[in-house]
């Protein structure tokens, strides 16, 4: 068996723990800060894949597309605009109406989708699927969860969703887009609209007395383009020829979304910029301290004819070793902290930390070049000594 | 190996920053398989007189000769060669590294000077025989005796056969039974293998045994 003291420089405990809890607070700070990009990037690359369409004032849909109904004559309207490849006519509702309308990018929602109609929007035409199955046309009184919402729930394929006053069974499960589908209940657009009836009395009165169809019932819709068409063009298209809609310009609001989180966008920079310094600053000091501790010893190296460039080669070494060893400790630490905090909190359906792949190469490059930029200056400050200086002042 | 220094000088700076003379020009001259023995008070410069030799730092002022080379004078680089495989240092306080096994520090010499590992290996241990410290190769230098340091470091000293040793009171932290055996082997490295030996000691025993015994005073090397 490798014993790994024949491998690793003796002595280095300390400096390999300081380094770990450097290179953990930096891990973790990048974790969260991937996190949030990740929900960020996500949103953002929904609203570009599709023009959302809601019917003119306020209703009770939510998310993209709250406001009022979205009558099927519009619906076929939109269809006929030159350049629109499909309409989806879409239900989304609030999971619990108690919820304040506020908290809009965590919500959890039920989106009722028209599965006649492919998904139109371009970045997201297939949702992946963890388990089961996604929703086939012609499905009724059957969910697929997104994968939050189903772990803070402990669904899994084949549970049952009570919703309202009626239950469905759960056929898929959705992997996690760490956006916001992992926190919808996907069900056929019937279904939806039976849930949107049962919960607004006036709706029913409205529907009742004959002026609406059930396939007037709809919070929204999904826009898809054509190839080559522009999709701001064609949502300004749509403003002008289809009257009594809002309609959302892919661009405008893909830029107000940013806008909108531009809040934090700074706060990803602060805390990247913060793990950035801290990490660094204890991992630096950490490697130099370890160098300058050992001034004695290369005072005793030089004595017995060493060479600057032996002893930096040397240095650099043993401070790789000493620096990726920490680093790897560092990124298991922050693993475990990361694994165990999100291991709580999905049960409210949430996850704080991304362990992206660029994040632990980022976080091994760091500690690699730090380290050794550390123990490079420091050995440089000693070379400068001569052998008895050294001695001395090592001793 | 004949080994000269000329005119040797180096002053440190005290605590306000002036200038505090320690050698004000030494002049020494030692021939191979000489013992020469360097007693002086405390504080006389004996230490900074082997360190000027030695190669451990620079001199304000003078020259070193090894034969018909000038020592002092060469760079960096090259001094390093010279104190690798031309001196031998044995020092009080052993030196030896912590993080390294007893037979690993004698290796130590041997690495920054390029010779085959595998010969140095049988040659430290034959060393470490001779010395009595063979069988405590795999200790590091905290589980060792003061003796057993020092003979280990003396290991260290001699292993690439410099044709110079110089000894800083090597018998100062050890009892007399070891100190016995440091002086014997600096002896027979003199006499057998014809190294130049050059002793700083406050032993009288040991001075007495030397070749040649020089005194240091008001910072010259004088004939004691």
């Amino acid at each position: 068996m490798m014993r790994l003291g024949r491998w690793f420089p003796r002595g280095y405990a300390f400096t390999v723990l300081g380094i770990a809890v450097g290179v953990a607070g930096l891990v973790t700070l990048g974790a969260m800060a991937e996190r949030i990009s990740r929900f960020i990037e996500g949103g953002d690359r929904f609203v570009r894949g599709q023009i959302s369409v809601a019917g003119e004032g306020m209703g009770m849909g939510a998310g993209f597309t709250a406001g009022g109904l979205l009558r099927a004559a519009k619906i076929a309207e939109l269809a006929r605009v030159p350049g629109v490849a499909g309409v989806q006519p879409q239900v989304m509702l609030p999971l619990r109406t108690s919820t304040s309308q506020f908290l809009t990018l965590t919500q959890e929602l039920v989106l009722g989708l028209d599965l006649s109609v492919p998904m139109p929007n371009r970045n997201y035409q297939v949702l992946p699927v963890r388990a089961g199955r996604f929703l086939a046309p012609g499905d009724r009184g059957v969910v697929v969860l997104g994968a939050d919402f189903a772990a803070s729930r402990g669904l899994h394929v084949g549970s049952t969703l009570a919703l309202d006053r009626g239950t469905f069974r759960a056929v898929g499960l959705l992997d996690k887009t760490l956006t916001a589908p992992d926190r919808f209940a996907f069900v056929a657009i019937e279904d939806a609209r039976d849930l949107w009836l049962r919960r607004d009395p006036l709706l029913v009165q409205v529907f009742g007395a004959g002026g609406l169809a059930r396939a007037d019932l709809n919070s929204g819709a999904a826009v898809g383009w054509l190839p080559g068409e522009d999709p701001d063009a064609l949502a300004r298209r749509i403003q002008r020829d289809v009257s009594g809609v809002n309609v959302t310009i892919p661009g405008e609001l893909s830029r107000l979304l940013r806008e909108s989180t531009a809040f934090f966008g700074a706060l990803l920079f602060g805390i990247g910029a913060l793990g950035l310094v801290i990490g660094g600053l204890s991992l630096s000091n950490t490697v130099a301290a370890a160098v300058f501790e050992r001034i004695r010893d290369f005072g005793v190296k030089r004595a017995l004819g060493a060479t600057d460039l032996q002893l930096l080669r040397e240095v650099l070494g043993e401070a790789l070793t000493v620096s990726l060893g920490g680093g790897a400790a560092g990124v298991g630490l922050a693993l475990a902290i990361g694994f165990a905090v999100d291991a709580r909190v999905i049960r409210q359906g949430q996850q704080l930390f991304l362990f992206s792949p660029r994040l632990l190469l980022f976080a091994f490059a760091f500690t690699a070049i730090l380290g050794a930029m550390a123990a490079g200056y420091a050995t440089l400050r000693i070379a400068r000594l001569s052998p008895a200086e050294a001695i001395r002042r090592g001793s | 190996m004949l080994v000269r220094a000329v005119g040797l000088a180096k002053s440190y700076r005290g605590a306000g920053g002036e200038p505090i003379p320690v050698l004000t020009g030494v002049d020494l001259e030692a021939k191979a398989g000489e013992l020469l023995a360097v007693v002086g008070a405390s504080g006389s410069g004996k230490s900074t007189f082997l360190n000027l030799l030695g190669l451990l730092e620079p001199a304000d002022a003078g020259e070193i000769w090894f034969d018909q080379a000038r020592v002092s004078h060469l760079s960096r680089r090259a001094q390093a060669g010279v104190r690798g495989s031309r001196i031998g240092y044995v020092f009080q306080s052993f030196l030896l590294i912590s993080r390294l096994t007893a037979l690993d520090n004698v290796l130590l010499a041997a690495r920054y000077v390029g010779r085959d590992r595998r010969a140095a290996h049988a040659e430290a241990l034959a060393l470490m025989e001779r010395l009595g410290v063979a069988h405590r190769r795999g200790h590091y230098p905290a589980q060792l005796s003061g003796g057993e340091q020092q003979r280990v470091a003396y290991c260290r000293a001699v292993l690439n056969r410099p044709p110079l040793v110089l000894a800083d009171e090597p018998t100062g932290s050890v009892d007399e039974g070891h100190a016995r055996v440091i002086l014997s082997e600096l002896h027979e490295l003199a006499r057998g293998q014809g190294t130049a030996v050059i002793l700083v000691t406050h032993r009288t025993e040991a001075a007495a045994e030397a070749d040649r015994l020089l005194r240091l005073h008001d910072g010259r090397l004088l004939p004691a």
